[in-house]
């Protein structure tokens, strides 16, 4: 896989609030990237930039080896879905969808078997001559869709484009989003707020919180190798506590040694301080005693396919621990906990903001 | 549905009063001759020469007014849309600010400035250039009107543009169109209902005034409107200017509805 697209140093602030720090990212042909985190956080700049929407203050764009940095949108080989569709209300759909085309000149057959095949792609025939206020929300995603894809732009930018979709629909369309991506083999720049839609779809994750770049990798390397406590709560339930190193491969964890896989090897120094992911389902249960450590049910929940379960630890400070399991236990009961070494993950704490100014100043 | 009816009865007998009693009058008196009984010549007087040259050049007037105010109000409307937010309350109050003076003391500012002896005859005599005739000519009547009804030109057309969303621009920015494109194919059609409003706020007025045409025309100019205002003052010929009322009302209501076709049909065949 070849780079498409480099963002370079991007820094961009409104007044006074930095939106986004130094961002560097760089984009693969043919590569289904998410851009995931918590409203605000500044996703959607991101897209507008590489859009040419909205300029950075500072760093570069680059398309191709290009730089585009100063490029009008209009002059840009990417188009965009925008979060409310932005479908022009004062035409058909198929005039919508030709829009493009009509602009670039393109001859009226041309466009015609152009819209024709746009709409069979996104499962609307025949649809070319009704208005877009009879449209479902649904429909107007999929025009919208239709229309960006009609230019064969080497990239697709779609900013929170399942948003307003009921979760049944959302669902569908992702699966159609996929299956879009691969029949038209470009590229896909997906913006959401959605940690199960960023892992359902993609083939990089790029999760971001407060304008910096959080972690990048793909799914499973997002979800199983959280880099940082933020990553780990944002993706999926977890436990997430602190920790001490006591030696290579054994953490401390409220007055509890934990054996793990990881040292001085990765930068575990013993004695230091650090955070700890353990997912809910990687916590099985064993008889009192057995495991590592005991406690009791506090609460259960059944949730589809297992239970989830409240667990009050009975040393350490009593620490509630989320658990999910097939088998049902009654509140009240006692049970003991075990945890394969593998299956904790030990994560650096967050620097502080003096040593990130630090680095950034290196 | 009770309450609802006891409350409109108020606004009801305005609606009596001020627009179904005048109308019957005209109507009544527009078919009556001098001498009593029922007669067409007060309609069919319009045709009479001096009558049908009132109205066309009234209508030359009213149009090139409304093609002036159309071509400043535009440009204007999408300044105001695009100024940042916050400032955007006080350009729309510096631009409607002459409104709340008072429509005659408007006209009689232009009455000082362009006189024989006026304000802009001092400035070109001052720099050596002969003096003008700018009043009593019908350009001083086209831009009296202008200046009066541009911001019933303007509040139409920001009110509409004011509320396309920018994201539609962005949008067809992002499909590859330049600025002229997109003003074509996006912001003039979206734009089409506050275009026709703003047209029919200002050619009506225009079409109609006597106002402007007394001021600035000097009994020059003669229009439609001050024929009829003649018919009612000067000759107290109550019979023939109800006549006349009548046939400009038609005229108008069939304008209207031709403006309500396009606004209808016209935002997608627009240009
Ligand atoms: N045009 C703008 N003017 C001022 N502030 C803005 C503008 N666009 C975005 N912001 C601010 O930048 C921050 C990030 O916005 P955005 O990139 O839209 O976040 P996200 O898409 O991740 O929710 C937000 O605090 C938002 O209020
Ligand atoms: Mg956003």
């Amino acid at each position: 896989m070849s780079e498409l697209i480099r963002l370079e140093n991007i820094s961009k602030s409104f007044e006074d609030t930095n939106v986004l720090n130094n961002i560097n990212l760089t984009i693969n042909e043919n590569e289904f990237v998410t851009l995931l985190g918590p409203s605000g956080c500044g996703k959607t700049t991101t897209l507008r930039i590489i859009g040419g929407f909205v300029q950075p203050d500072s760093g570069r764009v680059y398309f191709d080896g290009k730089d585009i940095t100063d490029l009008p949108p209009n002059k840009r080989n990417v188009n965009t879905v925008f979060q409310n569709y932005a479908l022009f209300p004062h035409m058909t759909v198929g005039e919508n969808i030709a829009f493009g085309l009509r602009v670039s000149g393109k001859p009226e057959q041309y466009i015609k078997d152009k819209i024709k095949y746009a709409l069979n792609l996104v499962n609307l025939n025949g649809f070319e001559n009704r208005r877009i206020d009879r449209m479902s929300g649904g429909q107007q995603q999929r025009i919208a869709m239709a229309r960006a894809i009609v230019n064969e732009p080497r990239v697709l930018l779609l900013d929170e484009p399942l948003g307003a979709l009921d979760l049944k629909l959302r669902q569908e369309m992702q699966y159609e989003l996929v299956r879009l991506k691969n029949e038209l083999g470009i590229t896909f720049i997906y913006v959401t707020h959605d940690q199960e839609e960023a892992l359902t779809m993609s083939d990089t994750v790029v999760v971001m919180n407060n304008g910096l770049i959080q972690q990048m990798g793909t799914p499973e390397e997002i979800y199983n190798e959280p880099e940082n406590a933020f990553v780990a709560d944002f993706i999926g339930d977890s436990n997430i506590l602190s920790g001490r190193m006591v030696r290579d491969k054994l953490v401390n964890i409220n007055g509890v040694d934990f054996p793990c896989i990881d040292g001085s090897d990765n930068g575990f120094l013993p004695g230091r301080e650090v955070d700890v992911v353990i997912r809910p389902e990687d916590i099985d249960i064993v008889p009192p005693g057995q495991g590592i450590l005991n406690g009791t049910i506090i609460s259960k929940l059944f949730i589809g396919v297992h239970y989830e379960m409240l667990v009050k630890s009975e040393t350490g400070s009593g620490f509630e621990w989320l658990l999910q399991n097939y088998d049902s236990y009654d509140v009240g009961e006692k049970i003991g906990m075990y945890v394969k070494p593998e299956n904790i993950q030990i994560m650096h704490k967050p620097k502080s903001e003096a040593e990130q100014a630090i680095e950034l100043d290196l | 549905m009770k309450l609802g009816k006891r409350w409109s009865a108020p606004f009801i007998i305005m609606i009596i009063a001020g627009t179904v009693i005048p109308i019957c009058s005209i109507v009544y008196y527009g078919f009556t001759s001098r001498k009593g009984g029922f007669t067409l010549s007060n309609i069919t007087a319009m045709a009479e020469p001096e009558h049908l040259e009132a109205l066309g050049l009234a209508l030359l007037l009213a149009l090139i007014s409304t093609l002036v105010c159309l071509i400043l109000a535009f440009p204007m409307a999408m300044i105001l849309r695009e100024s940042k937010y916050g400032k955007q309350g006080f350009m729309v109050f510096v631009f409607i600010l002459p409104m709340w003076m008072n429509f005659l003391l408007r006209t009689m500012a232009w009455q000082v400035l362009l006189e024989r002896n006026g304000v802009i005859n001092s400035v070109l005599g001052a720099i050596g250039l002969p003096k003008q005739q700018l009043m009593n000519t019908p350009g001083a009547v086209v831009l009296g009107m202008v200046y009066d009804f541009l911001p019933f030109m303007i509040l139409p057309i920001y009110n509409v543009v004011s509320k396309i969303d920018n994201h539609l621009i962005e949008a067809a920015y992002d499909l590859g169109a330049d600025k002229a494109y997109v003003y074509r194919k996006v912001i003039i059609p979206l734009s089409v209902p506050g275009i026709v409003s703003g047209i029919t706020m200002v050619f009506i007025p225009g079409l109609t005034t006597f106002v402007i045409s007394n001021m600035l025309g000097g009994g020059k100019i003669n229009l439609i409107g001050n024929i009829i205002e003649q018919e009612f003052t000067v000759n107290s010929n109550w019979y023939l200017g109800s006549g006349l009322s009548l046939v400009m009302m038609i005229f108008i209501i069939i304008s209207m509805l031709l403006l309500a076709k396009f606004d209808k049909t016209g935002e997608s065949s627009f240009i």
